[in-house]
This record gives structure tokens, sequence and C-alpha cells, in this order.
């Protein structure tokens, strides 16, 4: 996927505006109280995955900025970072925003939700990690090593935390699963298009940051 | 000299600064106590699951105090001559092992003194045991790589409690979910998700560090 | 990449068929209740934080400019 090509991002645009408009306009199972907010899924539950992948993009180039000591592959870590942190704010506000129609409270204290907020709190630790060093180079290992460590924890928090408790989220605990709401075909036809199309929208935001930086700091040297 | 004959001599010089000074243990355990009993002082009733969480919210100030000071306290002139003696596998190990046995030994402490205090029965004390016991191995396995990092940014103890925070966050979900088990007296197959959970994050923080600490260690 | 487009048209002409299939889901479903509208104040808040990202770049893109 290279960074200058054109057709992934158009892709990106074509699958976000079909889910936009699939989301609205298709007929959705019917559902005791979430009613029709059940197309929210098309749009808060994207948020989440685009930040995963931003974030494990985020790791992958600190790795190889360990490896390689190439301020390239630091500058790319750090905004994948801010890109995946744009989505994780998004998805956290949506969510309050859903849950307040439907669990009755913005902020129900759901497991799903507290952790999510702390994942988001982990990377803006990384970002006053970086703030703290001044030193490039420096900068550029301390923070890459923080971001490795703490990635796994990040997995357990999200992935594994979330089924040793009871949630209101479907799909956790005692609540049926994901596929309660998803059996219908239909509503599967829009929800990978709109996962796959903000992920793309997603790099595409991380690679226009990151184009920007490396302007930037060449023309800083220079 | 090989790596576990490095790992030994270096816990060993961590166990003998500290027995001279004895200043890890003794702040530590009169931070502790001091803390249990203003909370003794101040909270006039409280229930079992209050008593529990805050237990652990002790040990945790606590064990950051106790284990950040690895090392940030740590001379630039001595950091070097470890440098330059030992392998960064070595220390990382040393340091994780030594701090995991303060924190058993403190951890072991202060939940006898809170019993005593609080008059704070878990129904099944043997697996509060373990559960102290694996909290102080995590946080001792977490708080000495972070502490590594923060010293190596330059401005220790406010970074510290930044960049730990969010790590030691699921650590002590997991551990406050297992402590409550015990304290309800519940059965011991109920709590072993939560016991492999730690394990598995121990192992994964160990191994994590390992593998990071050389490139940290070098300048 | 033409072969993909194909398909992806192909795709959505297929969806079209299920859009028919199911007549008049606006009225039917739309408004029916008021749960919609929180989904676009969700689409609203995404679009939002798009823009606020463009500005973002815009600010920084204008500095780079003025050097």
């Amino acid at each position: 996927m290279s960074m200058y090509k054109n057709w992934w991002k158009v892709l990106g645009a074509i699958l976000v505006i079909y889910s936009t408009v699939a989301g609205f306009l298709m007929k959705t199972p019917e559902l005791p109280i979430i009613r029709e907010s059940i197309r929210n899924l098309y749009f808060h539950v994207p948020m989440w995955f685009s930040m995963i992948i931003l974030f494990s993009i985020s790791v992958f180039y600190s790795i190889k900025s360990l490896r390689s000591n190439d301020p390239a592959d630091d500058i790319k870590a750090v905004e994948s970072v801010n890109a995946g942190v744009i989505f994780g704010l998004l998805g956290i506000v949506t969510g309050a925003i859903w849950a307040k129609f439907t669990w009755g409270q913005a902020w129900s204290f759901d497991v799903k939700q507290n952790f999510a907020a702390i994942a988001i709190l982990l990377y803006f630790a990384y970002l006053v990690l970086r703030n703290a060093i001044d030193e490039e180079q420096r900068r550029a290992k301390i923070s890459a090593i923080y971001n490795i460590f703490a990635f796994p924890i990040m997995v357990v928090l999200l992935f594994v935390l979330p089924r040793l408790s009871d949630s209101l989220h479907p799909g956790n605990g005692g609540n049926p699963g994901f596929n309660a709401y998803d059996l219908d075909s239909r509503m599967r036809m829009v929800f990978y298009p709109a996962c796959l199309g903000w992920i793309l929208i997603g790099c595409w935001i991380y690679n226009l940051l990151y184009r920007l930086r490396d302007l930037e700091r060449n023309k800083l040297s220079k | 000299m090989n790596l576990a004959e490095q790992i030994k001599h270096l816990i060993k010089k961590e166990l003998l600064l500290e027995w001279r000074s004895k200043y890890a243990l003794n702040g530590v355990l009169l931070y502790v106590v001091s803390t249990v009993f203003v909370c003794f002082l101040s909270f006039v009733s409280t229930d079992k699951v209050t008593l529990n969480a805050l237990f652990w919210i002790i040990m945790l100030f606590a064990s950051i105090n106790a284990v950040s000071k690895s090392f940030l306290q740590e001379s630039r002139g001595r950091q070097v001559y470890i440098y330059t003696i030992a392998s960064p596998l070595a220390l990382i190990i040393s340091k994780t092992i030594y701090n995991a046995l303060l924190m058993m030994v403190l951890t072991v402490i202060a939940l006898g003194f809170y019993i005593l205090v609080f008059d704070f029965g878990p129904e099944d004390l043997g697996l509060y045991m373990v559960a102290a016991l694996l909290g102080s191995l995590s946080f001792s396995t977490i708080f000495t790589m972070v502490s590594a990092i923060a010293s190596k940014a330059g401005n220790g103890g406010m970074l510290m409690a930044i960049l730990s925070f969010p790590i030691i966050i699921p650590v002590l979900v997991v551990l406050i979910k297992l402590t409550k088990n015990a304290m309800d007296g519940l059965d011991r197959s109920v709590s072993l998700d939560e016991i492999g959970l730690l394990l598995i994050i121990n192992a994964l923080v160990m191994s994590v560090s390992v593998l990071l600490f050389p490139y940290l260690w070098r300048d | 990449m033409k072969k993909f487009t194909v398909t992806f048209l192909m795709f959505l002409s297929t969806l079209q068929l299920f859009a028919q299939g199911s007549g008049s889901t606006i009225t039917d479903s739309l408004y029916a209740s008021d749960k919609i509208y929180v989904v676009v104040a969700c689409v609203l808040l995404i679009l939002l934080g798009l823009l606020f990202f463009l500005f973002t770049i815009e600010k920084r893109l204008k500095k780079l400019e003025k050097k």
C-alpha cells in the first residue's frame, strides 16, 4: 500500500460514503430499546477498529525505529498515535451519546467504556513522555520502548479483560453475542465495508500527518 | 561470568546496599503503616469491598515509591560502573527479582498490619495471600521497567506516575476481583481465570522488558 | 484495480436490489422513532472531528508556507 498511491484512498472514501448512505437507508432488524440507533453500529464501532489498527501501525514503526534508528520511522510512530487518538476520542464521544439514549447515562461505568478510556490515557502518557525529552534521538528511542512495552497491556485491556466481567456491550459477560444483532446479513453488508472504509480513512489521515511533519522537519533543517 | 552468576552477584549487591541503609524497607513500611492508620482514623465505618480496594490502593502507592528508587536513585557514576561490568540482561532480571522480593516482604507485612488494624479477615486467607504475592510480583515487574524508562527520560517522579498508572490499572482491576473472591470465600476454581491472567500478564511484561531493556540501557 | 472496481460496482448493484425489496424504508423507520437522531448526532460528531483535523492541517500548512 504505497503512501502516494491514490487507489486505496478512493476506495476508503467510496466505502465510507456507501456505508453512510446504506447505513441510514437500509432496513435493520426490529430491536427493543435500541430501536433505530442500532445504525450507530456502522459509525461508532469502526472508530475503535481504526484506532486499534493505527496503534498497531505505531507499534510496528516503533519496533522498526529501534532497529534502524531512522528518524522517519519515529515520526511515523508518533503520527499514527496522533491519528489513532483522534479516532479513539471520536469513538468515546459517539459511544457516550449512544449510551445516553440506550443505557440512560452517558458514562455508565461499563467495562469497555472504562478500559477504552484507559487505553487512550496510555497513549496520552506516550505523548507526554515524548514532550518530556528534548534530545531527538533519545526521545525516539525511549518513547519507542514505552510504546512497545505498553502495547501488550493495551491488548489485555481491550480484548481480554472485558470478557472476564459483565458488560452492557454485546458479546461480553452475560450479554448475547454480537451476532444477535448481526444475524441480519444485510447489516453485515454495511458493517464490514464501513469498518474497512474507516480504517482506510484513518490510514489516510495518518499519512497526511506524517507527510506534513516530514515537510516541517525538512524546512527546519534547511 | 555467565548470566546466572551475574544475576546472583547483582542481587547480592542490592540486598547488601539495602541491608546497610534499610532505607527502602523502613521508609516504605513507615509509609504503609501511617497511611493505614490515617485511613483507620478517617473512615468511621466501611464495608469489606471498600477495605479491599483501599488495601490495593495503599499498596500501589507504596510499591511505586519502593520500586521507583531502583533506577531513579542510582547515581550516574554508579550506572556507568555497572554498565561496564554487567550485561543489561543480568541487570534488569536482577533488579526485577530483587524488587519482587522486597515487595513480597512489604506486602505480607502490610497485609498483617492491615488485618490487625481493620479487623479485616478474608474468608479464604490462603487465596488472599496468593493474590497478594502475585500482586507484588506484577507491581515489581511493571514498575521496574517503567522506572528504567522514566530515569532515562530524565525527569523522574512525575513521569513515573504518568507512565505507570495506565499500565498498572488492568493488573489492579484483576487483583481487586481476585481478592474479592478470596474475601467472599468463593470456591477456588472460580478464581483460576484471574490467577492465569495475572501470570500471563507477568510473563508478557517480563519477556517484553528483557527484550527491550538492552536497547534502553546502552546510550 | 479494474477487476476490483467492477466487482465493487456489482456488489453495489446487488445491494440496490435489497433496498428496493424493502420498500419505503424511510417512511417506515427513519421517522418512526426518535432514536434515529442519536445516529445523526454521532455522524455529525465524526464529521466535526474530521473538519477539526482539516483545520489543524490547514494551520500547519500555512505556517510552512510562511517560512
